[in-house]
């Protein structure tokens, strides 16, 4: 089952400065995987170091068993695993709709079926009535959205998720929140960063903390919580005595 | 689906059938106006195969002169010294302005940046001197036709224009019919893809550079195809004729100012420029070479000032203006019920 995911003493260096420092973790099948940390703690890098941007500077990383370390992004999409961009890359004089059917062509030859595959997308990340809107028009939210039903219309069975709430209002952020945990029923595995802990840890089957290019912590997500060396790193005290009085007032209750 | 593309064919159809009829109707007896249109659509063909890997693919080149050329030199060549019909000598001339396309294309957009711009635009100075001093294809002098029998089998008609009418737009025709399946196809996505972001195509399974190749290997075929039009048209074909920097940007201006990347820029482009520059020729002669090309540069700037999607550009936002007002004028009413 751990053979899903493997990343295995991953390094990343932009020449002497170390994004990412000896990085290995598994992601199995079926989770929601999140990986946290503060700014600049090599998140994105290790996305792209996944999704085969950049080939990295030590190290491997295993998909189904194969490596994929160092095969060039198409190929890396043809296995199976889809990625967003933090920064969002819409396909601007492109439609919504043609936007996802790119993706949706990966898989479907024929325009007609794409188009359905790509509607099915459109309808799941809530951007029907954005259909035959230019892409470069859409609001920072909804380009968060593309992206993701973008990548989703690949058909993938690893989805790479860059700060797919940033940016949203809560009520948007709990609506895609329950469209990835709707993914992740329908068999997709999910490794999301997430700066966000309201959207992460309630969905989260396992959590990876970063800090300055290396893992300082790996569980689930309440165990990473407690760890001093997190709270000191990233999350900060007032958090974690938050998550603490939640605690509390749920045992009170005995609700959860 | 079938019944739905097919539906969609028929105003394309209907267009070309109409198009068909026009020497029937006696209109191009006159021969200047046949002149214009042969040129207008052979124009549009020109652009049109520009279009696929300068506007769809979003790779400029400057390049489309040489690949014209060559398919020129093809159709010239079977019929002035292999004593053929100008058909096989078009059809290697396709196949190899494609093989060089690729050869351009393979180690250029491997690179960012402007690489194959630079590429394409070194091949035509390249080219020209080639073909200069070729003596197999009569060098400075170029090919001039022997007198040929008039008819389909040599593609050449010397009393009438209306046989290169017909070569013409079956040109045109097969060009737009395919740039046409293309754009509603994986392809045409794939290139749009690509040009408006690649490393996204990339990340979606496209292989942008071998995508880029088949554009720019079709696009250059196609162009060939011109070429070899342009040679039977004119009865010979020599190195300056063809294989110049001018006879280039021919192919990128027209495409520009019609709307670049949109299916019917290439041909509104050429039906603006074209009798423009054949009706004002003999009076532009007078001021010189190259003054033509300096005012059409001149009218393109203008119009990408406004629009800088061309003239289909200025469609588009009319329309939307248009159903803008329309949908204002309808709420207007339905508030007043
Ligand atoms: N292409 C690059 N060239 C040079 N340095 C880079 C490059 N990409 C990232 N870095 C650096 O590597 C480090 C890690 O960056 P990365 O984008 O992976 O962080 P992150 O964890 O995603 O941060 P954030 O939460 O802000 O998105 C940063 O110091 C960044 O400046
Ligand atoms: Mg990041």
């Amino acid at each position: 089952m751990s053979e899903f995911l493997q990343i295995r003493n991953v390094t990343m260096k932009f020449g002497e400065l170390l994004a990412d420092k000896d990085v290995s973790f598994d992601v199995p099948k079926g989770m929601i995987c999140g990986l946290i940390g503060p700014n600049g703690a090599g998140k994105t890098t290790l996305f792209n170091c996944i999704a085969g941007y950049y080939a990295p500077t030590a190290g491997e990383i295993f998909f189904e068993g194969k490596r994929i370390s160092g095969l060039p992004p198409y190929r890396i999409a043809r296995l199976g695993i889809a990625r967003t961009f933090q920064v969002v890359r819409p396909l601007k004089e492109m439609s919504v709709l043609d936007n996802i059917m790119v993706g949706a062509f990966l898989h479907h030859a024929s325009a007609a079926e794409a188009r359905k595959a790509a509607e099915r997308c459109l309808d799941l990340c809530f951007l029907e009535e954005y259909r035959n809107k230019p892409a470069g028009d859409l609001t920072i939210g909804n380009k968060k959205r593309l992206e993701v039903a973008r990548a989703l219309a690949t058909n993938p069975k690893l989805l790479l998720l860059d700060e797919c709430v940033a940016g949203l209002t809560s009520t948007e952020v709990h609506d895609m929140v329950q469209v990835i945990k709707r993914l992740r029923d329908e068999g997709i595995t999910i490794l999301m960063v997430e700066h966000i802990m309201e959207a992460i840890m309630p969905i989260a089957d396992k959590i990876v903390v970063l800090s300055h290019g290396e893992k300082i912590a790996e569980g689930s997500p309440s165990v990473v919580v407690h760890d001093p060396m997190v709270i000191t790193a990233y999350l900060g005290e007032k958090f974690a005595r938050k998550l603490a009085e939640q605690k509390a007032a749920a045992g009170e209750g005995g609700a959860l | 689906m079938q019944s739905d593309s097919i539906k969609r064919a028929i105003p394309w159809m209907l267009s070309l059938a109409v198009l068909a009829l026009l020497p029937v109707t006696g209109l191009l007896r006159g021969s200047f106006l046949s002149h214009v249109l042969v040129m207008i659509l052979l124009n549009a063909s020109m652009a049109q195969a520009w279009n696929i890997i300068g506007g769809y693919a979003g790779q400029v080149s400057f390049g489309h002169s040489v690949f014209f050329g060559i398919g020129a030199y093809g159709a010239a060549y079977a019929v002035t010294n292999l004593k053929m019909t100008p058909y096989p000598g078009a059809l290697a001339g396709a196949v190899l302005a494609a093989v060089l396309a690729v050869i351009i294309g393979y180690p250029t957009f491997k690179l960012k940046g402007h690489y194959f711009a630079i590429a394409t635009f070194a091949i035509v100075e390249v080219f020209h001197r080639l073909f200069m001093i070729w003596e197999d294809v009569g060098g400075a002098v170029g090919l001039d036709y022997p007198i040929l029998k008039d008819g389909w089998r040599n593609f050449s008609w010397s009393r009438s224009k209306v046989g290169y009418f017909y070569g013409a737009l079956i040109l045109f025709g097969i060009i737009f019919s395919l740039v046409r399946a293309l754009e509603k196809a994986r392809f045409g996505y794939y290139l749009k893809a690509i040009r408006e972001g690649q490393e996204t195509a990339e990340s979606l399974g496209v292989d942008a550079r071998r995508y880029k190749l088949a554009a720019m290997a079709l696009s250059a075929a196609m162009a060939a195809m011109c070429g070899a039009f342009f040679a039977q048209y004119n009865y010979r074909v020599d190195p300056s004729m063809v294989l110049s920097l001018d006879m280039s940007m021919r192919f990128v201006l027209i495409t520009i100012l019609g709307g670049i990347g949109t299916l019917w820029g290439p041909l509104l482009g050429a039906a603006i420029l074209i009798p423009l520059q054949e009706y004002t020729r003999a009076y532009l002669a007078k001021l010189g070479p190259g003054v033509d090309l300096v005012i059409f540069g001149l009218i393109i700037i203008l119009v990408m000032q406004f629009q800088p999607k061309g003239i289909m550009g200025m469609i588009d936002a009319a329309r939307k203006r248009r159903r803008k007002l329309a949908a204002a004028g309808n709420e207007h009413e339905g508030g007043r019920q």
